[in-house]
């Protein structure tokens, strides 16, 4: 493959040959992108399904012969590991980071695209591995996507036994990989291929969030690693990492010693930086939005890049609020309970920020600006009851109810949702040239936002109850009422309407292809760089023959005296048209 | 907001690869960092039962030493457009890091023979893993020397690649440190 045929600037270019080379092992970032967005968008609606069965079983007992215990159980685990890892992780920062850092940068590529298509073809691997899981003989795990050993690898838990637990950890370690090549990939291209006059603090938010999200997960995905390793060799070689005495029907396994609390160290060590990865490319997301729906520059940009380097560096020291109830000292439990309170406050910069960009503003009520909007008190909701569950004292009675089922997907599942939603609606015309359908858009938001409300919102008030997560079968505990079972039905059949809207935004997405309004080069009149490029959707090397050269931060909107209500980040004061 | 064009600078003065290696390297760090706190951890629980470290991984250090040796050479080589000192630091670089896995290998066939399974103590399995995790890095790095090298034994005289040649050297020494770190800690506790 000749790589070298054409060079700007002393960059070489990846030159694709026939379709192969420009479609399926391209290495242009926004090819794969799109790749990363269409697996990623796969996998999620499978995960999607799952957790529909377990709605059915929650709402309607016993109405599925086929949703028995062990079904269930690994309905829930893949489910979750489903979307936190292989939706949104990925698509945030496989699909957003690997379209827009070149293109708002202004750079042609990726530092290094054949790492960059390694890193999807990887990706792509751990989801075929993850997917071969529901093909093997027992089945997936059904461990919960904690994976909590010694349950996770004893015979008994679904897949414990079989090869659905090995499959899970394989998946998980080839996923590592590929998000560390991507990783390095995204760290690289911020700190050495930015164009002439892009400092790191004219860089847009998002770009600042998805490069803090790629540290944090380089930084912590090699705890999970190691978990993984160590468990594989617990599950296959039999070894006692984490595996202590254990008994089973008077015999005694040939288990003894371990720490299964390690485990537990070393998942959340990487898993609480996992709600960051997460939640900081959703706030990027918002921060670009907002500011270009709102027509104004966005409030603060210097706090909101030292809140965000704040949020990144505390995510470190808060693992342990997730682990109050395993035993912990409880001067240790103090400690973790007073980080896990001051990381609300760089967060609350942020909201607050939010808000006062939107103050005074020319609101565009835009479907990315619903979207937004909808971020806005989502977050705020989960949030919320984040600071009840990051108290030890409230956290101890309300572990593992439904309390916490509330609270976590209201803050790491719908929230990012709805920012993503946003940014596939913001960003769409840029990668096809043409627009969304309006009104499918905004049918969809509403059924998407009232929808996981009255999903979300019951879950609280069952979760007060008592009621514990996880159970198959709420059926025979005398402590939970009638109502419980009613309101599970409810949330049931508003689950199964919020899941079939999902098919208009798929629907939207086809058919405006080819049907959907010819978008302007730059729709919605913003500032950064990926709407200045010379053709509407950006070629191959994006940018022609000159490179753009940066003048400006990426918020000027409404600049006094001048005839547009905005002003490229690529244009000079010189050539700004005055009213 | 200053309204006009910063100048281009590289960040730190560093090119691509360079960047790419350094962070790869923190990353590999962390990993290593968590390796050694499970077994921090774990050690001290009552069934931790150290195992003797076999004395051919003092024979082993010594080729890692050598193997950084021969990269550091090669490195003044390259700067120093000596074509041939660049080649034989190379050469003996790659000697000695095959000579240390299968080192590594043997000794673990050393410990294995004479009881020390895999699984029979966490003391064992840590061993066995920290080492195999410590080689499979190694291992890594001698990817990228065959490239490396290749490059150098292809060009000539004017293709040294100095900017390769000693990017690959700083990975080397670096697993040279991690090496070091980890067998001190095998060896006093």
């Amino acid at each position: 493959m000749d790589q070298n045929s054409a060079t700007y600037e002393g960059q070489k270019m990846y030159d694709p040959k026939g379709w192969w080379d420009t479609y399926v092992f391209s290495q242009d970032h926004k090819v794969i992108a799109l790749q990363y967005v269409c697996v990623a968008l796969a996998i999620g609606l499978t995960g999607m399904f799952l957790s529909l069965l377990m709605r059915m079983q929650l709402g309607f007992p016993g109405l599925f012969e086929s949703i028995d215990a062990g079904s269930y159980y690994q309905d829930v685990t893949m489910h979750g590991m489903i979307m936190v890892i292989y939706l949104l992780t990925a698509l945030f920062l496989g699909g957003f980071g690997n379209y827009l850092i070149p293109l708002m940068l202004g750079c042609r590529d990726m530092a290094f695209p054949f790492v960059n298509m390694l890193s999807f073809w990887m990706y792509f691997l751990s989801v075929i591995i993850l997917v071969a899981s529901f093909f093997v003989e027992s089945g997936p795990t059904g461990a919960g996507w904690t994976l909590y050993p010694p349950q996770s690898i004893l015979e008994g838990t679904p897949g414990g036994d079989g090869a659905g637990i090995i499959l899970m950890l394989a998946s998980l370690a080839v996923f590592i990989i590929a998000f560390t090549m991507g990783g390095l990939n995204y760290i690289t291209t911020v700190l050495q291929s930015r164009a002439k006059g892009m400092t790191l603090m004219r860089m847009p938010l998002i770009i600042w969030c998805i490069f803090l999200a790629t540290f944090l997960g380089l930084l912590a995905f090699p705890a999970l690693l190691v978990g993984a390793i160590m468990l594989i060799f617990d599950r296959v070689l039999e070894t006692s990492f984490f595996m202590p005495e254990i008994f089973k029907g008077g015999e005694v396994l040939d288990y003894g010693g371990g720490s299964p609390v390690l485990f537990q160290h070393l998942f959340w060590f990487f898993g609480h930086p996992e709600v960051y990865i997460i939640a900081l490319p959703a706030f990027g997301i918002i921060s670009e939005l907002i500011s270009v729906h709102a027509r104004k520059n966005i409030f603060g940009y210097n706090m909101m890049v030292w809140a965000l380097i704040a949020i990144a560096g505390i995510a470190f020291i808060v693992w342990a609020h997730h682990m109050y109830v395993a035993g912990m000292n409880p001067y240790l439990g103090f400690f973790f309970a007073t980080t896990t309170l001051i990381i609300a406050v760089p967060t609350a910069i942020k909201v607050y920020n939010w808000v006062l960009t939107l103050w005074n503003a020319n609101i565009k009520m835009t479907v990315p600006m619903l979207y937004c909007l909808a971020f806005l008190v989502t977050f705020l909701n989960g949030g919320l009851t984040g600071l009840f569950l990051g108290n030890v004292a409230v956290d101890v009675p309300l572990s593992d109810t439904y309390f916490v089922v509330g609270h976590f997907h209201m803050v790491m599942a719908v929230s990012p949702v709805l920012a993503l939603y946003g940014g596939l609606y913001h960003w769409y015309p840029s990668v096809t040239g043409r627009m969304l359908n309006d009104t499918l858009g905004k049918i969809h938001f509403w059924i998407t936002f009232i929808g996981t409300y009255l999903i979300y919102f019951p879950m609280h008030y069952i979760g007060f109850l008592g009621v514990p997560r996880r159970y198959y079968s709420n059926e025979q505990y005398d402590f939970i009422p009638q109502s419980v079972a009613d309101l599970n039905q409810f949330i049931t059949i508003c689950a199964l309407i919020v899941g079939l809207a999902q098919f208009i935004l798929l629907y939207n997405f086809i058919v405006s292809l080819k049907k959907g309004a010819i978008a302007s080069k730059n729709p919605w009149g913003a500032c950064t760089l990926e709407w200045q490029a010379l053709e509407s959707p950006p070629g191959h090397g994006n940018w022609g023959e000159q490179l753009p050269v940066v003048y400006r931060w990426p918020y000027e909107y409404g600049l006094p005296g001048a005839k547009e209500d905005f002003i490229p980040q690529n244009v000079p004061d010189e050539q700004i048209v005055k009213a | 907001m200053n309204n006009y064009p910063a100048s281009e600078k590289a960040f730190l003065g560093l090119n691509h690869a360079q960047v790419f290696v350094y962070v790869l390297m923190t990353v590999i760090s962390i990993l290593f960092l968590f390796i050694t706190n499970a077994y921090l951890f774990r050690m001290n629980f009552q069934d931790w039962s150290p195992v003797p470290i076999p004395s051919l991984l003092w024979f082993n250090t010594i080729c890692l030493v050598l193997a950084s040796v021969g990269m550091a050479w090669s490195k003044s080589g390259a700067k120093a457009s000596d074509h041939q000192k660049t080649k034989v630091g190379l050469a003996m670089a790659g000697v000695f890091v095959v000579t240390f896995v299968s080192g590594q290998t043997w000794a673990w066939q050393e410990l294995n023979s004479s009881g020390y399974f895999l699984s029979s103590n966490p003391a064992n399995t840590f061993f066995y893993l920290i080492t195999a995790l410590h080689a499979f890095h190694v291992l890594g790095g001698l990817v990228a020397w065959f490239v490396v090298t290749f490059k150098v034994f292809k060009g000539d005289a004017t293709m040294l690649q100095p900017e390769s040649v000693g990017l690959l050297g700083a990975y080397w020494h670096y697993m040279l440190l991690v090496w070091g770190v980890l067998f001190a800690m095998l060896i006093t506790t």
